[in-house]
């Protein structure tokens, strides 16, 4: 009964299969998709002279408009039909940390909340304007984790539960969070401009979302021989909207 | 004086005397914690500085001729703490095909921004109470003989951080709010459309054929539809993603009108769409079973070219005959021992 069933399967598949391969013959095909035709345009197509030769497609926006004011603009996103204001908030932007003491790990956090209305997609960026240091230049290093398996990086975060693993960094909770911050172990050192490192994506996401909200969560750990300060830093967030 | 009472009125004047005592000194208990509690409530709320900013428009699109200026209206509002502001603007570029930016650390390209606020310059401090706002009226102008193509840019609001706090260890934040402008500049109007469909496939799945991959017909299946712009203007397309299933059923998705930057790739969403753990077009969720075809068809505004692409996908419900399958089993061999038992019997 089972090999019948088996053969019965085997059978419609082949059938199946015959019948999409019939289906999509067609000019321009790669192995994942297929593009049937590309090119309806008046003012389109291969252009070309003993001189030169190009391809291309002209379009024409709102041509009236433009040539009766020289400019055409449109404010807003066009598919939402209204305006809707970007806003962003961070609930503390003087993250203390209080007294630092050698092997003892100090954390504190800010909540990052983006509103967008309907539209969604945007993009938060996170840069330290210098390492974690005091004004006569004794600095922390920026984290690395807790080493070996677990050394993370700018673009990923790794567990970092080590009271002897030294640095500053950072984890996050919440929404629209890389994926990496898997749970409240997980940190990751800040770029740093001075070092000419691109600003990290804290936040983004393509969905539409009204109130995103996450918990960035600032972590410092000290070693024995690190020399006592103010120990301070400036963290540049970055909110933009989508194009 | 010492009111004369009996003793059994004494015992109860004592007692309410007792209970009014009692009662003062709870409510003064009561009073003085409710002080104590707003007094920490109020010193807490003045550490914690908040910012919490806004931008209007949130982005600017704008078709214009060398020679040309305009001027638009933004509006920066401040929903938190006092704060003092700056306003800047810099370039971007994409970072990746899901429409995020990268911001460029140095200005560039021919336009020229400034602002016509009688009191008001780009990069000049500005301060903005809790729950005011200031307009600022830039103005874009394009010099004559700018070069024709496509220039980008954002307009950043820039808070001041706040001073640090001595003998502690302590992180304080720079906000940056932007609104994007997307400047497009040409001479006759006419902008160059050269759009390119770099992916149109489903994710996942079992590839049976090269282009045909087979699902379970209880999977979500992800779409990803990639338009790739090889022009040196924007783009934006418009159009809509067919699924058409053996039996002749058919159901449309409108695409969704983003904006494809110059020589960029962006990924194209179709709605309504379910989320799904990466970002994708479409994710087609239902019961699927047979051959189905999923087509899209794309247009870039008034006389601009159409591009097309499709693709197939196999759906199979393998989990309900795997589930079939079993159970098949087990009642077989339930039967079989109990007629085993029965003939034993």
């Amino acid at each position: 009964m089972n090999l019948r069933f088996a053969r019965f399967l085997v059978v419609a598949l082949l059938f199946l299969g015959m019948t999409g391969g019939a289906v999509s013959a067609v000019d321009m095909e790669s192995s994942r998709f297929r593009i049937d035709s590309a090119n309806v345009n008046s003012a389109a197509g291969n252009k070309s002279s003993t001189n030169y030769k190009l391809s291309d497609t002209i379009g024409q926006l709102a041509a009236g408009e433009f040539s009766s004011t020289g400019y055409v603009v449109k404010a807003g996103f066009q598919y939402l039909h209204s305006i809707i204001p970007f806003r962003f908030s961070i609930s503390d932007i003087n993250v203390a940390l209080g007294t630092l003491t050698p092997n003892v790990p100090v954390t504190a956090s800010t909540v990052l909340t983006v509103y967008f209305g309907a539209a969604g997609q945007y993009l938060v960026t996170a840069i330290e304007e210098s390492p974690f240091k005091t004004q006569s230049g004794n600095a922390i290093p920026d984290t690395s984790c807790n080493g070996g398996g677990d050394t993370c990086s700018e673009s990923l975060a790794k567990v970092w539960d080590s009271v002897s693993a030294y640095g500053f960094g950072y984890g996050m909770s919440g929404d629209d969070i890389p994926a990496d911050f898997i749970d409240a172990t997980y940190f990751r050192p800040f770029p740093d401009r001075t070092a000419a490192e691109s600003p990290a994506t804290v936040m983004t996401s393509i969905n539409v979302g009204k109130n995103r909200i996450s918990t960035l969560t600032f972590k410092v750990n000290i070693s024995p021989i690190q020399p006592a300060g103010s120990y301070q830093t400036i963290i540049n967030f970055v909110a933009t909207p989508s194009f | 004086m010492i009111p004369f009472v009996i003793p059994s009125e004494a015992k109860r004047s004592r007692g309410i005397l007792k209970r009014s005592l009692h009662a003062s000194r709870l409510w003064r208990d009561l009073v003085g914690m409710t002080v104590g509690v707003v007094f920490l409530l109020l010193t807490s709320s003045v550490n914690a500085q908040q910012v919490s900013l806004s931008i209007s428009p949130p982005i600017l699109e704008l078709v214009i001729k060398p020679g040309k200026s305009i001027m638009v209206a933004y509006r920066v509002g401040n929903l938190g703490d006092p704060t003092i502001l700056t306003t800047k603007i810099l370039p971007f570029e994409p970072k990746d095909n899901l429409g995020n930016i990268r911001i460029k650390k140095e200005f560039d390209g021919p336009v020229r921004f400034g602002l016509d606020n009688a009191d008001l310059q780009l990069e000049q401090p500005f301060f903005l109470k809790t729950g005011d706002s200031q307009q600022l009226l830039l103005r874009i102008r394009l010099p004559e003989g700018a070069p024709e193509g496509d220039y980008y840019y954002t307009l950043l609001a820039e808070t001041v951080p706040p001073k640090s706090s001595e003998g502690i260890g302590s992180a304080q934040a720079r906000v940056d709010i932007g609104s994007n402008i997307l400047i497009t500049v040409t001479e006759s109007g006419s902008v160059e459309v050269k759009p390119k469909i770099a992916l149109f496939s489903t994710l996942g799945g079992l590839i049976l054929d090269r282009d045909l991959k087979i699902y379970d017909s209880f999977d979500k299946i992800p779409l990803t539809l990639i338009v790739e712009n090889k022009g040196k203007n924007m783009i934006k397309p418009e159009g809509e993603i067919t699924l058409k299933g053996n039996f002749g059923e058919e159901i449309k998705y409108d695409i969704i009108p983003k904006n494809i930057l110059s020589m960029s790739q962006r990924l194209v969403e179709a709605t309504p769409s379910a989320q799904f753990e990466k970002p994708v077009s479409l994710t087609l969720s239902g019961f699927f079973v047979g051959l189905y075809r999923l087509s899209t068809k794309l247009t870039f505004g008034e006389n601009s070219p159409t591009v097309f692409a499709s693709t197939s996908f196999l759906a199979l419900p393998f989990k309900l005959i795997v589930g079939l399958i079993v159970v098949i089993i087990i009642t077989t061999f339930v039967i079989r021992k109990f007629s085993t038992q029965e003939d034993e019997d």
